[in-house]
């Protein structure tokens, strides 16, 4: 299993969580490994550069042999702001992780999955996007484009046995959300439908199904946690 | 590299498609094969497929990790979709001799 985003937040606890399940993961983040876990492996990877996830990926396909699962997570958060006071570096940042970075890491992937005719590819966006949060223009567009890409890519590789399916979490404390404040965990929370946090357990049940064999004729659908849209 | 050691490395990729009988028939002349474009007989996934294996023997072959990048190909003009066999060689032959 392939986990991009892994030193911190959702990524991390998810890695954690499949590493306590007997899956050997592979991460990789920007900095260092956060964790210790046998059975984990990291990589300071940054996913919206094209050449280090080329080699990122092909490294993992020598040395494990191939990938069953991606779950690609990583992201970026950041202080929200109306658009019209959003500046052009914050939406830059969200377009080379959110949209470059995806696009890499599931273009790669896809190729070698694609050899094995199977694979389970996951994504994550958020619920910024069927929600349309105000203050997150650049954030939601971004990952909004992670679900068109997402869907079409299910697409193309149905006819090889891969599935491309989509989850937003809801509201999940991490230190990204924490550092927004309790006024706008709150504020969220009150638009969610189901108005309460998500454990790892419950994303974790969501990506569990996704990539089940049961799972295999499930593509190009988005899980919307939490939330009635 | 020479010609004749990529058009070896090609075919060898095209050996590991399903239903290959089709590029290792005696009649086939691998030159004039076309690899991408509507007169290819590869579909899409089995060109993204080729092209993985190929790259895999070419980083072997060099002993360094080398991609190919199809809008890199000279002679290749992307809205015209015609690649063959010959057009790659020429190109993994640059691709590693340049390495």
């Amino acid at each position: 299993m392939v986990i991009t985003g892994t030193s911190k937040g959702m990524g991390r606890a998810v890695a954690e969580y499949f590493v306590t399940q007997g899956y050997l993961v592979v991460g990789c983040s920007r900095g260092p490994s956060t964790i210790t876990s046998e059975g984990y492996h990291h990589s300071q990877v940054d996913v919206s550069d094209e050449q280090q996830v080329r080699s990122w990926v092909r490294t993992i396909k020598n040395n494990f042999g191939g990938i069953d699962v991606l779950i690609c997570n990583a992201g970026s958060v950041q202080s929200a702001l109306l658009m019209t006071l959003t500046p052009g570096d914050v939406l830059q940042t969200f377009l080379n992780t959110h949209i470059a970075g995806s696009y890499f890491v599931c273009r790669e992937v896809s190729k070698v999955m694609i050899r094995k005719k199977y694979g389970r590819i996951i994504t994550v966006s958020s619920l910024g996007v069927p929600m349309h949060l105000e203050g997150s223009s650049a954030y939601s567009a971004t990952k909004s484009a992670i679900i068109e890409m997402t869907k079409i890519l299910a697409k193309e590789l149905a006819p090889v046995g891969i599935t491309c399916n989509v989850f937003s979490p809801a509201l999940f404390m991490t230190e990204a959300a924490q550092s927004m404040g309790q006024d706008w965990a709150e504020r969220l929370l009150e638009k969610q439908t189901i108005k309460r946090t998500v454990t790892v357990a419950e994303i974790c049940n969501v990506i569990s199904f996704y990539i089940s064999p049961e799972s295999s004729p499930i593509t190009g659908q988005v899980i919307n946690m939490g939330l009635v849209s | 590299m020479k010609e004749e050691r990529a058009l070896e490395l090609i075919a060898a990729s095209l050996a590991t498609l399903d239903d290959n009988e089709r590029f290792t028939q005696d009649d086939v002349i691998l030159e004039n094969v076309i690899l991408l474009g509507v007169e290819s007989p590869l579909d899409s996934i089995e060109f993204v497929g080729f092209v993985t294996d190929l790259e895999e023997r070419i980083s072997v072959e060099a002993d360094k990790d080398l991609y190919l990048v199809v809008n890199e190909i000279e002679q290749f003009n992307i809205n015209e979709l015609n690649l063959t066999a010959a057009t790659l060689a020429k190109h993994i032959i640059k691709l590693v001799d340049e390495s």
